[in-house]
């Protein structure tokens, strides 16, 4: 009986401590799966984001078509390396802002928009959208992905005094540390009411350069504006030693009643100027605006040059009826569209958009959201794009789940 | 009592196990579960200080502390707030008297260590001041020969080489061909070809294994004298015999630049009263027999008239008479790096029956045969002895094409200059860690 007791006793500590020992053993088996299984998330987070920016696709000058790419890379065609084409980017379909419908083409336009005049608007007809790259790469089952870019240097221009004259301060910033005695070179436009031909605006262009001190601050002086209705553009490049980056203000009187661009057909550089109440009706009903637009690229010297544009003086109006205009970019190198425009009650003001992503620094972000993931591995790189230093952020998680035993 | 205690035992050991697996089983921390790649990012941000050459520039400028702390301001401005760095220049190559291959010439950090996470890359500069060039190898420096006679008779006139004279054509051969060559003489008159014809030489030169280039292109130039009276036979197409008996017995190479070879002969004082037929005065037709004999001598056959027309085209219409350059033409192109437009137009392109009637094989196929012609071809004799180049291309001339046709025949070699010599190139190694928490 005692040998019985003895039999039962041990059998039952004994098989208590195998499901003990294999619990902890699995826990400690489990935790380095997942670890491994994480390791490679991040292995593939690196690969992905050298895939990404390392080839420039097929074809390689899809980022300046309308055409589907059948294979994905933005490298800039032209260049080696990390070198970005800023087109390739544009074609992008930005995930951090609501997309914007324009009746009148009847088409929804991924939007990147900065500040209240700072557009980027391109038909979803020519947008990349996160499923087709996510195919075209081949981790569509496999792994989910965000990839964002963003200007290293932020150049951020205050104004300082409104008139008589314009005085502002211009903040270069990298990414940890100021940039100190980087050449700063300006492109300022000052928009003149009826300045034109049939009463459209006329608009005057100045350009400068000045360097920042310790501190990575420059001002700059306008003794031209003489009145703080007047409105006016500026552009910033700010470069030091291969470190370049772009800023922009503008200063206008008539917020409500301006000039849209909506960037049609990337082939023919087509761009559709659409009355701002056509998109977001401000009520009560209002006129016409008039607009003349321009074109400003960046020389390899960082100066700045006009292009003239052809049927760049127009008036727009809102409604059934009244069609939008087209324009045409003159080029397939990066620059800015500046339109000036003004109201029938001689409010004025200035609209800009980036021909290619970089020519005013703008940043994108483009995924899935990695927020809600379990786990997220993340790299970076340094790159240039369009001459404009960014950096490029990859995320990359897991969609085939993470736990080894359900 | 017994299989308890057994038990226990049991129980004692695999508790061990699993404290003696939990010691040794180390699990990464998160870190070095998923690191960020640090070379690439040290890669990618020395491109970019060096997109406008700046830190190339720096490198060799180390002690320049304007330069200097512009870089160090880029470096941290462009580097997250959480990485910390350490960039060092090294100069590459031995100095005279040194023994260190790698000499530190600067380091720049933020940091005074780069955490628990670091790695580097390293890039090489070049120095703005230095040329790296190529020494070619001399044609015939080590079989005898390597002389390049270019006709550029004062007393001569060319034929087809409309826009040019046959002196600016010889400078501009001079200075493409003459690096390649042992010798390279300037026949300056028709005298001194006489010269070289009867064997002797000008400067000293070996006359034999020489490479002729006949500058004046359907047109040759002829002495007066001896070769003028022994040559007139059948309007001086003797001549061209002899001059392919001459290519025959000295082993040269004759390169024919443009259109039908040696289609007249010319000589200013000879004939000063007689032109070509085309207004040319100074210039004698022999037509097309002048090639037939030619070919005659090269091939040691006696003299005896032949006025056929043997050249042709791919095409009735020059329009569509054009050839395009041979892959090994292009290649040699590319290596030579001689650049002549690839497609040219060929209405005097020669016969393939050549090779079988004047015992001739192609050891150069500049461009592609088409049909039965080979527009661009090097001939040699099949004795060995005698080597032909004939361009059968429409006026006017591209030399380039000479240039490219005889360079791909001789196939020297270029030696690129020694990168590693001292104070030419530098290594910059940018090192990066991480700081903060695991």
């Amino acid at each position: 009986m005692n040998s019985t007791i003895d039999h039962m006793v041990a059998l039952t500590v004994f098989l208590a401590a195998t499901l003990l020992f294999i619990g902890l053993f699995n826990s400690t088996i489990q935790t380095a799966v997942t670890y491994q299984r994480n390791k490679v998330t991040a292995h593939m987070a690196s690969d992905l984001l050298d895939n990404v920016l390392l080839n420039p696709g097929v074809p390689i000058n899809w980022g300046q078509n309308d055409i589907m790419p059948t294979g994905f890379g933005l490298q800039d065609p032209e260049f080696t390396q990390y070198k970005i084409s800023p087109f390739s980017l544009m074609r992008l379909y930005s995930t951090t802002q609501t997309p914007v419908f324009y009746p009148k083409t009847g088409t929804e336009y991924s939007n990147i928009t900065i500040g209240s005049n700072n557009f980027l608007l391109l038909s979803n007809n020519s947008a990349l959208d996160y499923a087709t790259v996510s195919q075209l790469l081949g981790v569509s089952r496999t792994y989910g992905f965000q990839l964002s870019f963003n200007p290293i240097v932020t150049v951020s221009i205050t104004e300082d005094q409104s008139e008589d004259p314009l005085r502002v301060s211009i903040d270069v910033q990298g990414t940890g540390f100021p940039l100190v005695n980087a050449q700063v070179n300006y492109c300022f436009i000052s928009v003149q009411p009826n300045g034109g031909e049939s009463g459209h605006p006329a608009f005057i262009n100045k350009y400068g350069t000045t360097t920042t001190d310790q501190k990575g601050l420059a001002n700059l002086e306008f003794n031209e504006i003489t009145d703080d209705k007047t409105s006016y553009a500026l552009v910033v490049h700010a470069n030091l030693n291969g470190l370049t980056g772009v800023g922009f203000h503008e200063r206008v009187s008539s917020p409500e009643q301006y000039v849209i661009p909506f960037i049609d057909n990337l082939n023919e550089g087509r761009v559709l100027l659409a009355h701002s109440y056509d998109i977001h009706y401000f009520g009560p009903p209002v006129a016409e605006v008039k607009y003349n637009a321009t074109f400003v690229l960046l020389a390899e010297d960082y100066t700045f040059r006009q292009i003239p544009i052809e049927n760049s003086a127009n008036h727009l109006t809102y409604g059934d009826g009244w069609p939008y205009n087209v324009i045409n970019i003159p080029t397939t190198n990066p620059g800015i569209l500046i339109i000036t425009y003004q109201s029938i009650g001689q409010e004025v003001g200035v609209i800009m958009m980036p021909w290619g992503l970089s020519s005013l620094a703008f940043p994108l972000t483009f995924g899935g959201d990695p927020q809600s993931q379990e786990w997220v591995a993340t790299d970076l790189r340094q790159i240039l794009v369009g001459g404009i230093a960014y950096q490029a952020k990859i995320a990359v998680w897991n969609l085939e789940g993470y736990r080894v035993i359900s | 009592m017994m299989r308890t205690i057994e038990v226990l035992i049991v129980i004692l050991i695999i508790t061990g196990a699993f404290i003696a697996a939990s010691t040794f089983a180390i699990l990464p921390w998160p870190r070095q579960v998923s690191p960020m790649n640090l070379r690439r990012l040290s890669y990618t941000t020395l491109e970019l200080l060096d997109s406008n050459h700046d830190l190339s520039r720096a490198a060799f400028e180390t002690e320049n502390y304007s330069i200097w702390s512009g870089i160090q301001v880029a470096l941290s401005a462009s580097l997250p707030a959480n990485v910390v760095y350490n960039l060092t220049v090294f100069e590459i190559g031995i100095s005279e008297g040194g023994t260190d291959l790698y000499s530190e010439m600067i380091s720049i950090s933020n940091s005074e260590s780069l955490g628990a996470t670091s790695d580097a890359f390293s890039y090489l500069t070049s120095s703005s001041n230095v040329t790296f060039n190529a020494v070619p190898e001399k044609i015939g420096e080590l079989t005898g020969g390597g002389t390049l006679y270019i006709l550029n008779c004062s007393d001569a006139n060319g034929w087809w080489i409309t826009g040019y004279t046959d002196q600016t054509l010889a400078e501009d051969l001079y200075s493409l061909l003459s690096p390649y060559y042992v010798n390279t003489v300037m026949i300056q008159n028709t005298a001194e070809l006489a010269q070289i014809l009867n064997g002797s030489s000008i400067q000293n030169e070996i006359v034999e294994n020489a490479v002729i280039i006949n500058t004046l292109g359907e047109a040759v130039p002829i002495p007066s004298g001896y070769y003028a009276t022994e040559g007139s036979d059948n309007s001086y197409a003797k001549y061209c015999y002899i001059l392919g008996q001459k290519t025959s017995q000295f082993n040269w190479t004759w390169a024919s630049i443009v259109g039908y070879p040696l289609y007249y002969v010319s000589n200013t004082d000879l004939f000063s009263d007689q032109h070509n037929g085309w207004g040319i005065y100074g210039m004698q037709n022999v037509g097309a027999g002048g090639l037939n004999a030619f070919l005659q001598g090269l091939n040691s056959e006696s003299y005896s008239y032949d006025g056929t027309w043997i050249t042709g085209s791919p095409s009735n219409d020059p329009q569509l008479a054009t050839v395009e350059l041979t892959s090994e033409a292009i290649f040699y192109s590319n290596y030579y790096g001689i650049y002549p437009y690839t497609t040219q137009t060929a209405t005097r392109a020669l016969p393939v029956s050549i090779l079988n009637r004047y015992n001739l094989e192609v050891t150069t196929y500049v461009f592609d045969q088409v049909g039965s012609y080979l527009p661009g071809s090097v001939y040699r004799h099949q004795s060995g002895s005698g080597i032909f180049l004939a361009l059968g291309l429409t006026r006017t001339p591209d030399i380039r094409l000479t240039g490219l046709s005889l360079l791909s025949e001789s196939k020297p070699r270029l030696y690129r200059a020694d990168y590693s010599a001292y104070d030419t190139s530098r290594l910059v190694v940018l090192q990066i860690g991480l700081v903060g928490g695991v």
